[in-house]
């Protein structure tokens, strides 16, 4: 509104102003002595592999149900391009939230022949077909991440991920030893079935009360003001599990600005979750190590084309619960940094 | 507050912010209205007086609701709802759209947030580039709807899915993950943060600064819409573009203010998403651009442009929060929450034409 | 973009002699920048207002043609504007009526021929510029805008401030009074200025589009076919007006299509046909009958009845 009048002296004053001010910044330099890129090009570098194999140029395809930048499959990205590079893999990454065109990119990704797949299967009923198409097609496939109780059925190899309902009872039991009474799990996308499930795990073991609060994950300042009416509302609430990393310090914030002392506990990892390990503003986090699972699929599907190997022995192969505390902060925040935890 | 506050301001001859005017001037022959038939014809009615009926409704069902904490709270979330549906009225009285907003406000985050990093200097270097980069993309969405007289919702929709790529895009170019990097340790940090997202405390009350913003915003939209020649070109080129390019008004420059008016706010809501939370999630913001319009269009707007009030988007901003934050204050299951919402929507505007009806036919 | 940079400084200066403008406004006026009403532009004002030559038309048109694409959509046409006369220009759709007003209202520009304001010849470049230059132009139906008060259209694009810098602000008082006022004065009591003007009757909104024209200093008034979409008393009522604005001495230029009105008030007459200059009139001597036949169709229409009578 301020421009309306600032607009008023003709587009040129404006255009004047403007390259005034970008001088004035230029001119300053105003550098920042802590921090930034020049800190972390101090830091180590995630060690970046060549290919160390013989075999020849192999294409994997992997399909996921994610959202555009969610920061979760960033992470299984970066170790299945790092297991691509060290086994001479062509790494080709899609994604689609909606299980429909999730399917459709499948498809596209048989179309292209390529020598192995890799889904999620986050909507098992619209993926069916779609990947048994691709098992006719003779191209193995490997689930990851969610699927695991239709995997074997679909005729993939196997399935590398978590069991989000026994994430939720390892939350649960923990939170029992810790003799909490009441648990908010905070779920941020309704109608997702991993996140119902993680909640439903935590309801079976923890002694206390769980109750449900759905926010709206792409609004922070709703997440937070949500959180924090639920504190203001209910005394009695000790603690609040978050079931995706960026929500935990959020919920922080929430509960230090309604002078609550519920203590914040999260599914996932990532650099601020580490750092709030650290202060102790986070209790613990249930890690189901993303990296692993975009590595070890990439790897596995080498394996199996190059020596008909196969891990899980026809069960899920497990990458979480892992319970994160204050004691593996210290190496976390650096792993978490570079994006690989 | 913005509830009492809004019945005090009516635009009678007698309007605030005319000390310096004799009150013996007030021309004899001009008929006084009475009060009612005053408010009846404010474009906000509708939203107040539905504001007051969920104000007393949540205090009645929900016991935590009516404490100050609980208040301050409400008023944090409307505030950063209602500063982007202050200068998203203005737009729609000057009959246009913005679909870009909601993402707008991550890019402006994003851009403050990588330029310090990148460049590791002091944030409010980051900062001042953020807010000429937003301002330029306002810029564009103006210019290119005022050269092409293409829709304003087709432009805006094309600036929302640009938006929305280059988010993502840019940042995982150049932070190598979707979200930014911590900028918590440098230099500039907490002074920008004591300005785009503090906590002032009066007395018992915690008060986010956003709400000083939003407050601030209010005042100096209300002042342009109905105070100033700019807002009377506002009205005009929304409620009639021909008419006001023929008598003179400067259509184009009108349009790209406010397109520039919406990119400030946007501005300011980046900088408090960043320096409240630190990290930048450059996917988020999708979808704020649709509660943007809806807390203009509760608060009275028309969609088809030329009628509406800054004050009512900030009410209707509020009416959004009460609705959003009472039902967890009330315990409520909030699978409902976006059906209820609707339904108000619904109600709101159904409400607003109603009034307007009635304030047009009682002449 | 530039001229609308023009438009904000050049807005009251609209307000050329006719006195009533600035010297209501004069007192009020701090503002140094935009609002300098009471000097009346000096360098073009003081050759136009010290003729008194009669002879010189306010505006003049002569051979002006104008093209869109190869569509000849206006072909020689010459009319011309006399102080304290009605020019009427009558066709039927599609004869080039409006063309002409947008090129005397500066919405487009003439491709040949002459255009000349008070002797001097002339090419406008806008709205505002036309403004600027005495001539407003009422149109039909986009005269006014429907949501907005009456005050607030009154003085819409030449709104008076007072305050300076960031307190400069509309002069909500002096507008509102002012309205009310100058609509009295032609005759129009409104109880409330501040009800929105699609409140009102079609015949008194162009009477606001007229009034506001007048106050504004306007030399020449265009008006598009104020009486088209009105019945006979509210076209009455909007033919007084335009007859008052003559009275006032203004030059009005009318366009219309029903020569029934036209004949009530105007002096001179121009015929247009599908682009062309079909006659030109003066009032002596011409009878209605005339006008009326030339208007039905005249000698098209007594071709069209040989056609018909093979």
């Amino acid at each position: 509104m301020a421009s309306v009048q600032r607009s008023r002296p003709s587009v040129r004053a404006m255009g004047v102003v403007m390259a005034a001010v970008i001088a004035a910044v230029a001119g300053l330099a105003g550098c920042s002595s802590t921090g930034g890129k020049r800190a972390e090009e101090a830091r180590d570098q995630a060690a970046s592999g060549k290919a160390n194999v013989t075999t020849p140029r192999w294409k994997v395809a992997m399909v996921t149900h994610s959202g555009d930048g969610d920061t979760y499959w960033d992470i299984v990205q970066s170790g299945a391009k790092q297991a691509a590079a060290k086994d001479n893999i062509e790494f080709l990454y899609s994604h689609d939230k909606e299980a429909g065109r999730q399917a459709q990119l499948v498809q596209a990704a048989i179309d292209k022949k390529v020598d192995g797949l890799i889904v999620t299967l986050a909507k098992p009923s619209a993926m069916k077909n779609v990947v048994k198409k691709a098992v006719k097609a003779g191209i193995p496939v490997v689930t990851i991440n969610s699927g695991q109780d239709e995997s074997r059925d679909f005729g993939a190899l196997t399935h590398i991920g978590q069991d989000e309902v026994m994430a939720g009872e390892a939350v649960g039991r923990e939170l029992n030893d810790k003799g909490r009474k009441k648990a908010i799990c905070l779920l941020h996308e309704q109608g997702n079935v991993g996140h119902e499930e993680r909640c439903e795990g935590i309801k079976k073991t923890f002694d206390g009360k769980v109750e449900d609060l759905y926010v709206d994950g792409t609004n922070m300042p709703g997440v937070q003001s949500s959180v924090e009416a639920k504190l203001q509302s209910d005394k009695k609430v000790d603690t609040v599990v978050t079931l995706g990393a960026p929500f935990a310090a959020t919920a922080a914030e929430a509960k230090k600005d309604a002078g609550s002392d519920a203590e914040v506990d999260t599914f996932d990892l990532n650099a601020k979750v580490a750092a709030g390990l650290k202060d102790g503003s986070i209790g613990f986090a249930v890690d189901q190590q993303p990296y692993l699972q975009g590595y070890e699929s990439v790897d596995l599907l080498w394996l199996h084309r190059f020596n008909a190997d196969m891990l899980g022995g026809g069960k899920p192969v497990l990458t979480g619960p892992q319970i994160l505390t204050k004691k593996d902060a210290g190496k976390l925040e650096t792993f978490t940094k570079r994006g690989t935890r | 507050m913005t509830v009492t506050k809004e019945p005090a301001k009516p635009e009678g001859p007698e309007g605030p912010g005319e000390p310096g005017l004799p009150p013996e001037k007030t021309d004899e022959r001009l008929v006084q209205r009475s009060l009612p038939a005053r408010l009846m014809r404010r474009p906000e009615l509708g939203a107040v007086v539905g504001a007051i009926a969920l104000f007393v409704f949540f205090s009645l069902v929900a016991d935590s609701f009516l404490r100050a904490s609980s208040l301050s709270t409400v008023l944090y979330f409307s505030s950063t709802i209602g500063i982007m549906a202050v200068p998203v009225a203005l737009l729609m009285i000057g009959g246009e759209f913005d679909l870009s907003t909601g993402v707008m406000v991550t890019s402006s985050a994003l851009v403050s947030s990588m330029f310090s990093y990148q460049m590791t200097a002091n944030i409010w270097v980051g900062v001042a580039v953020s807010l000429l980069v937003t301002l330029a993309i306002g810029f564009f969405n103006g210019f290119m709807l005022t050269r092409t007289k293409l829709p304003s919702f087709i432009i805006t929709l094309g600036t929302f899915l640009m938006l929305t790529g280059l988010n993502l895009g840019v940042t995982k170019l150049i932070s190598g993950t979707v979200s930014t990097k911590s900028i918590s340790d440098m230099e500039g940090f907490s002074s920008a943060r004591e300005v785009f997202a503090s906590t002032l405390t009066l007395g018992s009350v915690d008060i986010q600064i956003t709400v000083v913003w939003w407050l601030v915003l209010i005042a100096l939209a209300t002042w342009i819409l109905l105070r100033t020649r700019a807002g009377n070109w506002i009205f005009a080129v929304g409620g009639g573009v021909d008419a006001a390019r023929a008598v003179g008004v400067p259509v184009a420059r009108t349009k790209i203010g406010l397109y520039m008016g919406v990119a400030f706010a946007a501005w300011i809501s980046g900088q408090h998403l960043l320096f409240n939370y630190d990290v930048v999630q450059s996917g988020e913001g999708v979808g704020n651009e649709l509660i943007y319009i809806a807390a203009a269009v509760i608060g009275g707007c028309l969609l088809t442009g030329g009628y509406g009030s800054a004050i009512g988007a900030a009410v209707g901003a509020f009416i959004f929060g009460m609705s959003n934050k009472g039902i967890v204050y009330a315990q409520w299951n909030p699978d409902w929450f976006k059906f209820f919402l609707g339904a108000m929507l619904l109600l709101a505007t159904l409400l607003n034409a109603w009034i307007r009806k009635r304030a047009e036919a009682t002449r | 973009m530039t001229n609308e940079t023009e438009a904000n400084e050049s807005g009251p200066d609209a307000k050329g002699p006719n006195a009533k403008g600035p010297v209501e406004t004069g007192p009020d006026e701090t503002g140094p920048t935009a609002t300098g009403p009471t000097a009346t532009e000096p360098g073009d004002g003081e050759p136009r207002d010290g003729e008194p030559k009669d002879s010189e038309p306010l505006v003049s048109l002569s051979d002006v043609s104008k093209f869109y694409g190869n569509i000849r959509a206006l072909e020689e046409v010459s009319l011309q504007v006399h102080p304290g006369e009605i020019t009427c220009v009558l066709g039927d759709n599609g004869a080039g009526k409006s063309t002409l007003i947008k090129i005397i209202s500066g919405l487009h520009q003439h491709d040949a021929g002459s255009f000349r304001i008070q002797g001097e010849e002339t090419r406008l470049g806008s709205p505002r510029e036309a403004l600027d230059r005495g001539i407003a132009t009422v149109y039909q139906d986009l005269a006014v805008v429907p949501l907005m008060p009456v005050w607030r259209n009154f003085f819409l694009g030449s709104e008076p401030s007072v305050g300076r810098g960031p307190l400069k602000r509309l002069d909500v008082q002096q507008m509102r009074r002012t309205t009310h006022r100058e609509l009295l004065r032609m005759g129009i009591d409104l109880r409330d200025v501040d009800q929105p003007i699609g409140t009102l009757s079609g015949g008194e909104r162009q009477s606001v589009a007229i009034a506001r024209a007048i106050h504004f200093g306007a030399k020449v008034l265009v008006l598009d076919e104020p009486t088209a979409a009105l019945g006979v008393k509210q076209s009455g009522v909007v033919l007084k007006y335009v007859a008052a604005a003559r009275d006032a001495g203004l030059g009005v230029v009318l366009i219309t299509h029903n020569p029934h009105h036209a004949y009530l008030v105007g002096d001179r007459f121009v015929l247009l046909k599908r682009g062309a200059m079909a006659a030109s009139y003066e009032k002596e001597g011409l009878e209605l009958e005339e006008l009326v036949r030339q208007m039905a169709g005249g000698s098209e229409l007594e071709e069209l009845s040989h056609e018909l009578e093979r």
